[in-house]
């Protein structure tokens, strides 16, 4: 690797590799690969001597292979645009890409299987329909606002809940607080946002504090896949945001999302929602409050939906905070 | 028979063709990426169902990436996945091969 110029890795691009290969003729490196959880990473390999193209095909092959005997089918990729092709050539397909690169997955279950499984109302193409992405950790009376509005505004509201367990509530409990939340809104459907949306996969600066350039790559291509594959394929028209005052992330997120998605579709921005006494209400104070074991406080900013689901499982809650999870993250 | 889990045989190297097989609904779907399809595409849309079909596998899903091989080959990755999706594949069912 070195004698062709790479050498610089970063600690943080090594450390969350699950395994490499190499093949190798006599002590000759021609090749590598790693993978890191469902993402083929690190690909590379030296055409001369052989048919162009066939170290690249063994070493993908290989790779999926080990996935596979993981238990993992759904396997994708970032990479150079230069290189797309290569990938497509073996089954990959693209899901999108921006000036900095594309992202490609191959598998089963890919973005086909996972529309044909979001439910559709009859005569859609001919609805208004919205839709809302949200973390909801854990569900405020802010989401219950936008989604009330959207609901109001439009003939079918789509919520996309964002799909992670790296912060204090679990997917399905942040699913089943927004569905309890919306459920006397006919006009509203809750769906998991697979690895689509806002996905630890490509989005990771969500979830993990990161650079400004790359924070704009990741929410580019999440803007994208949105824009070009789900709300095409679901009708949206309109996506409804919250504005943003304070964290950095999302507030880049906020503003891709309206360079990216018109015209095709609108971006309606709501004003963030106080409680009574006028402060903001954000799900992070909310669970900064559990933290600071102020119940009392926290039905001024939730529904009592997600109130009574906090009050249940307070003891629990809070242990996961004992044990060091991330509260302080979107 | 029902598959139980998804599986996979078969490489994307020159001659060989990589087989998936999933949970499927709707009858046997073929997704079929080729540089000769047009040439024989539909040969081996056909193999790979008819040895579905062996198997008594109704309802499946299949991602078959094919990188120029033989028959007896896409016969062989197909029996391999099936096996290894209905989970046979520690007692095979030599009468259907």
């Amino acid at each position: 690797m070195k004698s062709l110029g790479i050498s610089d890795f970063s600690e943080q691009e090594v450390e969350k590799i699950d395994e490499t290969i190499g093949i190798y003729k006599s002590s000759k490196l021609l090749g590598t690969g790693s993978i890191a959880g469902n993402v083929l990473k690190y690909i590379g390999v030296c055409n001369e001597d052989t048919v162009p193209g066939s170290s690249f095909n063994t070493i993908v092959s290989e790779l999926i292979n080990k996935l596979a005997q993981k238990g993992i089918f759904h396997v994708f990729v970032f990479t150079k645009r230069k290189y797309e092709k290569s990938f497509q050539y073996i089954g990959f397909n693209e899901l999108a890409y921006s000036k900095k690169g594309a992202i490609l997955e191959s598998g089963a279950a890919n973005i086909e299987t996972y529309l044909s499984h979001v439910p559709r109302v009859t005569n859609q193409v001919h609805k208004t329909v919205a839709a809302i992405v949200m973390n909801a950790n854990p569900f405020t009376k802010g989401h219950r606002y936008l989604v009330e509005r959207a609901a109001r505004e439009n003939d079918l509201v789509y919520v996309f809940v964002v799909n992670n367990d790296v912060s204090l509530f679990s997917t399905s409990e942040r699913f089943k607080l927004v569905t309890r939340g919306v459920a006397d809104l006919k006009n509203v459907i809750v769906v998991d946002g697979g690895s689509y949306m806002v996905s630890y996969l490509t989005f990771p600066s969500y979830f993990l504090p990161d650079k400004e350039d790359k924070i704009k790559y990741q929410t580019t291509i999440d803007a994208r896949i949105f824009r070009n594959k789900i709300a095409s394929e679901l009708n949206i028209k309109k996506r409804y945001i919250g504005t943003e005052p304070f964290s950095k992330t999302t507030g880049i997120y906020n503003k891709v999302l309206k360079d990216e998605l018109p015209p095709r579709v609108t971006v309606v921005e709501a004003a963030r929602q106080k409680d009574d006494t006028g402060s903001v209400i954000t799900a992070t104070k909310v669970r900064k409050m559990i933290a600071a074991n102020n119940v009392k406080a926290i039905c001024n900013f939730v529904p009592q939906t997600t109130y009574k689901f906090i009050e249940d499982n307070f003891a629990e809650l809070h242990a996961r905070i004992e044990r060091g999870i991330n509260i302080n993250g979107n | 028979m029902e598959i139980k889990r998804t599986a996979i045989a078969g490489t994307l190297e020159s001659s060989d063709i990589q087989i998936m097989l999933s949970k499927g609904t709707e009858g046997i779907q073929v997704t079929l990426k080729s540089d000769v399809e047009k040439q024989f595409g539909d040969q081996i849309r056909k193999v790979i169902t008819s040895v579905l079909k062996s198997f008594n596998i109704e309802n499946a899903k299949v991602t078959a990436v094919d990188k120029g091989a033989l028959d007896c080959v896409i016969k062989a990755r197909t029996i391999t996945a099936s096996q290894r999706a209905l989970e046979i594949a520690d007692s095979p069912e030599w009468e259907v091969l």
